[in-house]
């Protein structure tokens, strides 16, 4: 170097360049690793819903009382609540077990404390002499000098006014609604004492209720509330025998199903009804537990048995959770098993020391607390996301409530004791239906129209057309979305029959013009050669005319008048206004400039003495067309295609505004669906942060990004060899 | 193929039977060309259809008096006609079971837009032409736009101010005054609203927060704040006075009209926004007319819950986060592409990424938006409130969806096209120019600046058009990151630091969205949508011929330079 006599750089321009390397590398590395951050950050949001369960014991305290009645907690588990015996409602602190407040309700003995159904904060007590009143337990959170404090309240309901029950009561249930109050009574003898409060508020008296005595068998029987109070579960703990009783008002109860429970001739070992009370768990002797579901059937709605797990020992004891479909179950070596009903897993399990008399999970079912003879003991649970199973995600799963297992996709619902339904394969159906509708419309269209663009259109027209139909790639498609739901969907609907016919009578108008234009002069026709396709709009919009003009008689001739009525009465077909019709042709219109695109630049580069050779040979336009050309180009095409196909898979607006948006399965082209990125655009600004539902909507992403990489990188893949054959040729 | 086209010709134009014809397989060319013919034939009838139904809707159209018997109630109405059309006598009968008239075999149906809301409702409904007995095109009939219950049509029978009948030479003279006063008595409050009251209370709202962030400093020491905020409640209390002196101002007046059937409804003047005569209008005024409507269009604020008035927060948040989002996207980019093909050692790595880069640009624009959601604003914006906006908690100031994020998130969804287009640019530049800057002495980063980017700069411009104009057209990842049906302030304004990023915007797009599909009538808001499309549409089409001729104009330019 030393050579050259070369003029020295400043150490400025040296300093410049040296910085400007570094700037440019770091920001291109940044740019490019934000990119992978947006796959890797998906992942990470939704890495928790495989997380692993765990349980772990967290304290463990004596505490001599043997007359804790109930427990409860706060929701988040600051403070522990016992409901006593003698009368005390006591508040604990949940670690070291220190007693902070205690309320001296009564002076009289409690027999029971029971929570009434579906609340989770009022309890109903029965005293010795079998008068059932009831309290609500408050925690308020409050800032004092800016530290935070939370106190209990324990509030008397209806003015602590009390209902007396039979004193022969075995047995009570209390449920409550907004304005009514039901409690059952099990005498002795069996039979059944419903009393009934109707409009009573929180703060009035009971008074004046309505009561009514069914028969029952006598027996050990444990009597519940059903969902919304409208039924009583009357379970023989024995024997397994039941009685299901709707109760649509106290004085006309009736029974609807009387069965058992039992299996191979042996009684259950434990019962539970799981949250809401439309299932209930059922524990046996041979270690299995099997969730029996209200389910629809011809004599109204019974109990079924929808599914079961299996654990190696007899189920002694089952405790659900309060906010969803989850239980525990412990068995008869002491071991508790977490376990979750809709996705039909059996989670982790734990050793107790004893079999506990109380069990109890905290609201928001990451702490369970059990009560034995004389120590009361608290776990940790980390739990989050136990609806999710790969069979809950993608396989059918019986539902509570449903006839049979389905697929079904419904995320959330008003009631708080509701079953969330994550079956993603509605919604994978939906994409793939609107998507393949919409690629029916857009390849032959596309596909045809880049062939003659790229071959047998004039020079001229070819500058014009071209970068016309790109521009239309550009059209936002919430305006396509727009046209396409409040203006193409009735204009469907209202003339169903031409739109139909149009399919076979375009193309056959339009071949029937080109012959008659064939025998033009032939001055005409070289003329006009080139410019087929200008000609052929007028015609292709005057036949269109023609035949919406003619829908009634069409409609007439072809479906006896109306062409709905007909599909629905022949076919059992059903119509929606804005279906997969309408899908197909406003997407087909979204992916028509990127597949047109593609394919007209491979179809356009294929090496130009190809052509000139299958010609010279005397093949014609055509059979070099067909045997030359599209062969040669055929992987550019393919990956336009793919291409094309992953734009519609995600294509969000269109779907959205054009659909009925219901995740309903069925391939029927004149009914809606719901997609992955509408379903997301629609539930996502609603869902909770890091709730369940959010992740999977983030899961959701993932899928359809997955599916777009996957099939543009096989297209990009597919046109770069191509570019080196076209090289090689 | 173009020289192959004059071999094929010759070939096929050669007179054939018309057997040959077929055999020789040009009718499926035909068909080919149909395909070409379908696609260019869409194109420009969605844009023609947009345009006559968007820009119809400014036009002061006439109003018509029509007198209708049905079921043997008489009916008379004034209306405009806003849509006329034929359906079949069963199609009718199916949607008409007890009509108790002979049906012709075809029926016309007219969609009359009736106005009136608040008097006569609906203010859309369909007429079948033989229900008419009597129509007629009244020269004095008053269009009324107001500020609710949309439009009124009737005669102008008087005018009140205070409850007392004013006598006047010329009403409509008398009327269009009064329009005048409450109109400049409504720009005086709405200044005073928009200035003073609006600065006030972000006044107040940053003393709440200064106070509650000394107690979270556990400094107890308020009284300078409370002196201020004290002051600021007395001038509050001023304005208030002026604000509700003018309100009463406001509503002295009122129009009386007399409706189609003869009753008279008294409309306050203070809701009328403009008053015109269509039917005794000359071409040219209401070729004004439709000028000012236009304007108006593009200048006022929404109403009605978005379906009348205009669109300009919308248009405004769109053109805000665009331009936000090609200040992010532009230097990333570039940089991105700079590195890529300046600086990176090629290879598979390398091709690799660009592959990669280049797929990113058919990801779901959904996907962006829920990545935005997650990692932006939750993730993100949630650490700057708990770092810097202690104070506002619990309610967030950036944790939650606003205009930052959705320009950052757009960013990311377009940063892929800039670069692909920045890096075709610079692999055009020959090597012997970047060879020639240094042997010439100069450093890389010399030749990079001084030279390559220069040349690079027509493929720079065109990829950051093409970012703009997807962009523009965005709406799906925009309502997970920020966008709004109605925003209460606009993102910039006169409080410091007058442009606030953390404000949700509104987009025309999202406009589109929300008024064509959320909105109850319908009818009432379907032309605006149309109207807005269009403005849409042509924003991007302007924005996407401007990249076009600007590639052309500078390749050119650059070819020479080269030569």
């Amino acid at each position: 170097m030393t050579a050259y006599n070369l003029p020295k750089i400043s150490n400025r321009r040296r300093l410049t360049n040296t910085i400007t390397a570094k700037v440019i590398g770091a920001g291109g590395v940044a740019v490019i690793a934000a990119i992978v951050l947006i796959m890797g950050y998906l992942f990470w949001v939704i890495l928790p819903i495989f997380a692993p369960t765990s349980i772990d014991v967290l304290d463990n305290v004596s505490y001599q009382p043997e007359d804790v009645l109930a427990i409860g907690s706060d929701d988040s588990f600051e403070i522990v609540t016992l409901v006593r015996g003698n009368g005390h409602v006591e508040f604990r602190n949940p670690s070291t077990f220190e007693l902070e407040n205690v309320a001296e309700m009564s002076a009289m003995p409690w027999r029971d404390a029971i929570l009434v159904f579906p609340t989770t904060d009022t309890y109903a007590v029965r005293d010795t002499s079998n008068e059932v009143r009831f309290f609500r337990i408050s925690h308020q959170v409050r800032y004092i000098d800016n530290t935070r404090t939370l106190e209990q309240r324990v509030e008397p309901v209806f003015v602590n006014t009390t209902y007396q029950l039979p004193q022969d009561t075995a047995d009570f249930d209390v449920y409550r609604s907004d304005e009514d109050l039901r409690i059952v009574a099990r005498r002795q003898d069996g039979s059944l004492l419903l009393a009934e409060f109707e409009e009573v508020d929180d703060d009035f008296e009971l008074e004046f209720p309505i009561e009514n005595t069914i028969e029952a068998p006598p027996g050990r029987y444990r009597t519940l509330f059903g969902p919304r109070g409208r039924f009583l579960f009357n379970v023989n703990e024995q024997t397994g025998d039941f009685q299901l009783i709707l109760v649509p008002s106290v004085l006309r109860p009736r029974v609807v199903q009387s069965s058992s429970f039992a299996e191979d001739g042996k009684a259950p070992t434990a019962f539970e009804p799981l949250l809401g009370r439309y299932s209930i768990l059922v524990g046996h002797d041979s270690g299995v537990v099997r969730q029996w579901s209200l389910s629809p059937s011809e004599i109204g709605t019974v109990f079924k048995p929808i599914r079961s797990m299996d654990f190696d020992a007899p189920i002694l004891t089952l405790a659900s959770e309060q906010r969803r479909k989850g239980f525990v179950a412990v068995d008869a070596n002491n071991t508790a098993h977490l376990a979750y009903t809709t996705s039909n897993r059996v989670l982790t399990s734990i050793d107790f020391d004893a079999m506990p008399k109380l069990l109890v999970f905290s609201p928001r079912a990451d702490r369970l607390v059990t009560y034995q003879a004389d120590q009361i003991q608290t776990y940790a649970i980390q739990n989050a996301h136990p609806e999710i199973s790969w069979n809950s995600l993608w396989g059918k799963v019986w539902y509570e409530g449903y006839e049979e297992p389905v697929f079904s996709w419904q995320s959330s619902s008003a009631d708080t004791d509701f079953e969330a339904k994550f079956s993603l394969t509605p919604l994978l159906f939906g994409t793939l239906k609107a998507a393949f509708y919409a690629m029916i419309f857009a390849i032959p269209i596309a596909v045809a129209g880049a062939v003659y663009t790229a071959n047998f259109m004039s020079p001229g027209m070819r500058a014009w057309v071209k970068p016309g139909i790109e521009i239309m790639a550009a059209l936002p498609t919430v305006i396509l979305g727009f046209l396409a739901g409040l203006w193409l969907a009735p204009i469907v609907e209202d003339h169903l029959t031409s739109v139909l016919l149009c399919v076979i009578v375009l193309p056959i108008g339009m071949l029937l013009f080109a012959t008659l234009w064939s025998r033009m002069p032939s001055k005409v026709l070289s003329a006009c050669d080139g410019w087929f396709a200008a000609i052929a709009v007028p015609v292709l919009v005057f036949f269109t005319w023609i035949t919406l003009e003619f829908d009634q008689p069409l409609a007439n001739l072809f479906f006896s008048g109306d062409a709905k009525t007909w599909m629905y009465e022949k076919l059992g077909l059903e119509y929606d206004q804005r279906n997969a019709l309408i899908i197909g042709i406003a997407m087909g219109l979204a992916v028509i400039p990127t597949i047109f695109s593609i394919a007209e630049d491979a179809i356009y580069g294929v090496p130009q003495h190809l052509v000139h050779g299958s010609l010279a040979l005397g093949a014609t336009r055509w059979q070099t067309l067909v045997r030359v050309v599209l062969l040669t180009a055929s992987p550019g095409i393919f990956s336009a295609i793919m291409i094309g196909f992953g734009r519609a898979v995600g294509e969000t607006m269109i779907v959205l505004m054009a659909t009925g948006n219901t995740p309903i399965m069925d391939l029927n082209l004149f009914q809606g669906m719901r997609t992955f990125a509408a379903n997301i655009a629609v539930e996502m600004p609603e869902s909770e942060a890091n709730s369940t539902h959010f992740r999977i909507l983030f899961l959701m992403a993932l899928v359809l990004f997955f599916i777009t990489f996957m099939f543009n990188t096989v297209a990009e893949i597919v046109r770069n060899r191509l570019r080196t054959r076209y090289g090689n040729l | 193929m173009a020289t192959s086209d004059a071999v094929s010709q010759d070939l096929s134009l050669q007179r054939q039977s018309l057997l040959g014809w077929w055999r020789s397989g040009d009718p499926w060319i035909w068909l080919t060309s149909a395909a070409v013919a379908a696609s260019v034939a869409a194109v420009l009838g969605l844009i023609s259809l947009l345009a006559i139904n968007g820009l119809a809707h400014f036009w002061p159209s006439q109003v018509m008096s029509i007198e209708y018997e049905r079921f043997g109630a008489k009916t008379h109405i004034f209306g405009e006609l806003s849509e006329r059309e034929s359906i079949g006598r069963r199609q009718f009968m199916e949607a008409n079971p007890s009509y108790d008239k002979p049906v012709p075999a075809t029926v016309e149906r007219w969609l009359i837009k009736t106005g009136n809301r608040q008097a006569n409702p609906p203010d859309f409904r369909w007429l079948f032409a033989h229900d008419v007995i009597a129509s007629s095109v009244p020269q004095d009939v008053v269009v009324i736009e107001r500020t609710e219950w949309g439009d009124a049509f009737g005669l102008l029978v008087g005018i009140k101010q205070k409850g007392e009948i004013v006598e006047s030479e010329d009403l409509w003279e008398e009327f269009q005054a009064r329009i005048e006063r409450t109109a400049s008595i409504r720009e005086e409050i709405d200044a005073l609203q928009e200035g003073s009251i609006n600065g006030i209370n972000y006044e107040l709202e940053s003393i709440r927060l200064e106070k509650r962030r000394r107690q979270l400093d556990d400094i107890h020491e308020f009284s300078d704040l409370e002196a201020k905020e004290e002051r600021l409640r007395a001038d509050y209390a001023v304005i208030e006075r002026q604000v509700f002196d003018l309100t009463t101002q406001l509503e002295r007046d009122t129009a009386s009209l007399a409706l189609a059937d003869g009753r008279i409804t008294d409309i306050p003047i203070s809701t009328v926004i403009q008053a015109w005569m269509p039917n005794s209008m000359s071409v040219w005024r209401k070729l004004g007319l439709y000028c000012k409507n236009l304007w108006n269009f593009l200048t006022d604020d929404p109403r009605e819950a978005n379906t009348e008035g205009g669109v300009y927060p919308a248009l405004f948040g769109t053109v805000l986060m665009v331009l936000l989002m090609s200040a992010l996207v532009t230097p990333f980019g570039v940089i991105a592409a700079l590195y890529l093909r300046e600086y990176a050692k090629q290879g598979p790595f390398v091709q690799l990424i660009r592959i990669a880069v280049n797929n990113l640009a058919g990801v779901p624009s959904i996907v962006y938006g829920v990545f935005g959601l997650g990692f932006f604003v939750y993730a993100i914006g949630g650490s700057i409130d708990d770092l810097f906006f202690p104070e506002a908690k619990p309610a967030p100031t950036f944790g939650t969806p606003g205009l930052i994020w959705a320009s950052l998130t757009l960013a990311l969804l377009t940063v892929p096209v800039v670069i692909v287009s920045t890096e075709e640019g610079l692999t055009r530049i020959p090597r012997a120019v970047r060879e020639g800057s240094l042997a010439l002495g100069a450093t890389k980063a010399e030749t990079i600046f001084k030279v390559v980017l220069p040349m690079a700069s027509p493929s720079i411009l065109t990829g950051m058009i093409l970012a703009v104009a997807r962009a523009a057209g965005e709406v799906a990842p925009l309502m997970l990151v920020g966008v709004v049906k109605l925003a209460p302030t606009l993102p910039i304004d006169g409080n410091f630091p007058y442009l606030h990023l953390e404000r949700k915007f509104m987009h025309l797009g999202f406009h589109i969205y929300d008024v064509g599909f959320q909105s109850p009538n319908v009818d009432a808001a379907r032309p605006l949508v149309f109207a807005t499309a269009l403005l849409l549409v042509l924003i991007i089409i302007v924005l996407n011929l401007t990249a076009i001729t600007l590639r052309n104009r500078l390749e050119a330019r650059f070819r020479v330079s080269i030569n």
